[in-house]
């Protein structure tokens, strides 16, 4: 699946927060693209600080990040932007605004980008039908129910077609039935070319799905995993 | 989403913006006026808070801006002082009629001069027996203590240099005991007039200052409320101007507003003058009409204030919107 050309590369990366805390001790690996990787790892094993890092959120204390070719360290502050663009993000607590519709939270990312309003319309439209949520584009997030909410934040992390998603706890306060629709949701964008990485502590879930699995303990990429005859290795 | 995906090629700075040109540019300007109807829509649903903000910028407008008109028009009378004025020469007393004749035709011969009037000593002491009302003190003096007179006036638009060259020129005739000239005193009013303009302008940087100050800190609750929206806007790929737009149009309503409203107090303050102000002009039989803010005046008040606004608004935005990270 390699292209020599990884959508995510880490090398050889540390996070030093300024408490002197070490939430990542030389981590290195590769996402090729339209790969489908699990992070899993105890709370606090530096999850949220590896995704984080990728989104320029946080900066390296040591190493380099690499996402689809750019060289992170070496973005420009206005540059950003852009880079964020092309990573869809989903949260635990998916981060929507209540003040406004279900259109018009998932219209964002394509308003700032430069959409036109009826291009914007158009996709809007496709990504919500990809969650199911078709026809509630008028409805206040507030109003649905926390699994509808979290379909409203991945349509919001999807609608700018972005070649990289990663989600944050995707299914953390959700029950276990639900869980799993959302990854099949997530499932859904690899088919289509998506690369995906999920952070989940949700190990039951990670064991049942059997995908490419990258576990953080205390800072360090303990085993890159890889699926040998639907078995972890 | 069964579109297929970006291209595979490792992408450089350019290449990070993916939609292209001109529909950008075309997305940009419609996203300005959107903003702009938002911030404004935003800002009437609010009518209570926003015209608090308003009434403080145009009073802060106003008051400096009513100093202005005043002096405006207190120039305009100060100009119609600087065409009469005329200059005096106080000839040595026991100087003949014949004499004082002929230095007045010498005089008319100069440059800088449109009109001579003699008044010799004895018009002179008619004069003041008639207007004075001490005839009866003036029978007991055993001669005319008043000098001949000659009034010399000069041409309109006359310079200060053309005059102080004729008034060297006149103090030199053997006659001439002194030359007074009539501009003194208004060059002092023009002196005070020259340091009230410095005093508005003065005032006015202050009151601009306040303005900022009030703008700014007015745009950093706005931003206070809308810390989610940010923080979203800019973990989907929002640029820095992206959410520094909204602040921006926001300071400058404010701006437009205020300055609207500077504008009609102004117009208020010289409706409820003119009349007492033209009153007064003709019980001293003057055509005096005060002045409203002129065209030109009104808008530089209204872009000044709008460029207050969007200046507070670029100084609170820049200030707060780097703490606020996703």
């Amino acid at each position: 699946m390699s292209t020599g050309n990884p959508m995510v590369r880490f090398d050889r990366v540390s996070k030093r927060y300024p408490g002197g805390k070490e939430a990542l001790s030389g981590v290195s690996f590769e996402l090729d693209r339209g790969e489908f990787a699990f992070l899993t790892g105890h709370s606090g094993a530096g999850k949220s600080t590896l995704l984080k890092l990728m989104m320029q959120m946080e900066h390296p204390s040591r190493g380099q990040v690499f996402v689809d070719g750019l060289n992170l360290g070496k973005l420009r502050a206005g540059q950003v932007p852009y880079l964020r663009r092309k990573i869809g993000v989903v949260f635990q607590n998916h981060q929507l605004l209540f003040d406004r519709s279900v259109y018009d939270n998932i219209a964002l990312p394509l308003q700032i980008a430069g959409y036109t309003p009826a291009e914007a319309g158009r996709r809007v439209r496709a990504a919500l039908d990809s969650v199911g949520l078709l026809g509630m584009e008028k409805r206040n997030p507030i109003e649905l129910s926390g699994g509808e909410q979290q379909r409203v934040g991945i349509a919001r992390a999807v609608v700018n077609k972005p070649p990289l998603l990663l989600a944050d706890e995707p299914t953390g306060n959700l029950d276990p039935e639900l869980s799993a629709e959302i990854m099949n949701l997530f499932m859904r964008f690899q088919q289509v070319g998506v690369t995906v990485l999920i952070a989940t502590h949700d190990i039951a879930l990670v064991e049942r799905l059997g995908h490419r699995r990258l576990i953080l303990d205390h800072g360090q990429l303990h085993e890159d995993a890889l699926i040998a005859g639907g078995q972890y290795v | 989403m069964s579109d297929n995906r970006q291209p595979k090629t490792a992408a450089t700075g350019a290449s990070l913006q993916s939609v292209d040109t001109r529909k950008q540019l075309s997305a940009w300007a419609a996203n300005h006026q959107l903003v702009a109807v938002e911030t404004l829509i935003r800002l009437l649903a609010n009518p209570l808070g926003s015209l608090l903000t308003w009434m403080v910028i145009a009073i802060a407008l106003t008051l400096p801006g009513a100093l202005w008109m005043a002096l405006d028009n207190m120039e305009q009378l100060s100009g119609r002082f600087q065409e009469s004025g005329r200059i005096t020469l106080y000839l040595l007393p026991g100087t003949e009629v014949e004499q004082a004749q002929q230095l007045e035709r010498r005089i008319q011969t100069l440059d800088s001069v449109s009109s001579t009037e003699l008044i010799d000593a004895d018009m002179a002491l008619d004069d003041f027996r008639a207007n004075s009302g001490l005839q009866a003190a003036l029978e007991f003096l055993p001669e005319n203590p008043l000098p001949s007179v000659i009034l010399v006036e000069p041409p309109l638009g006359v310079s200060q240099q053309q005059l102080s060259v004729l008034v060297g020129k006149l103090q030199n005739y053997q006659l001439v005991d002194s030359v007074q000239l009539d501009m003194a005193w208004v060059e002092r009013l023009l002196a005070m007039l020259a340091l009230a303009e410095r005093l508005i302008w003065v005032l006015g940087l202050l009151l601009a200052l306040a303005i900022l100050l009030v703008v700014g800190n007015t745009i950093r609750l706005a931003i206070a409320a809308r810390v989610d929206e940010i923080r979203v806007v800019k973990l989907v790929g929002g640029t820095n101007a992206w959410v520094r737009r909204p602040f921006l149009y926001t300071g400058l309503w404010y701006g437009m507003v205020g300055g609207l409203l500077a504008w009609l107090m102004l117009i208020i303050c010289w409706l409820l003058l003119n009349g007492p102000v033209s009153n007064l002009a003709d019980l001293y039989g003057s055509g005096f009409e005060l002045k409203p803010l002129s065209a030109t005046a009104a808008l530089s008040l209204l872009l000044s204030a709008m460029l207050l606004g969007w200046l507070g608004a670029w100084w609170s935005v820049s200030r707060h919107l780097d703490q606020i990270e996703p």
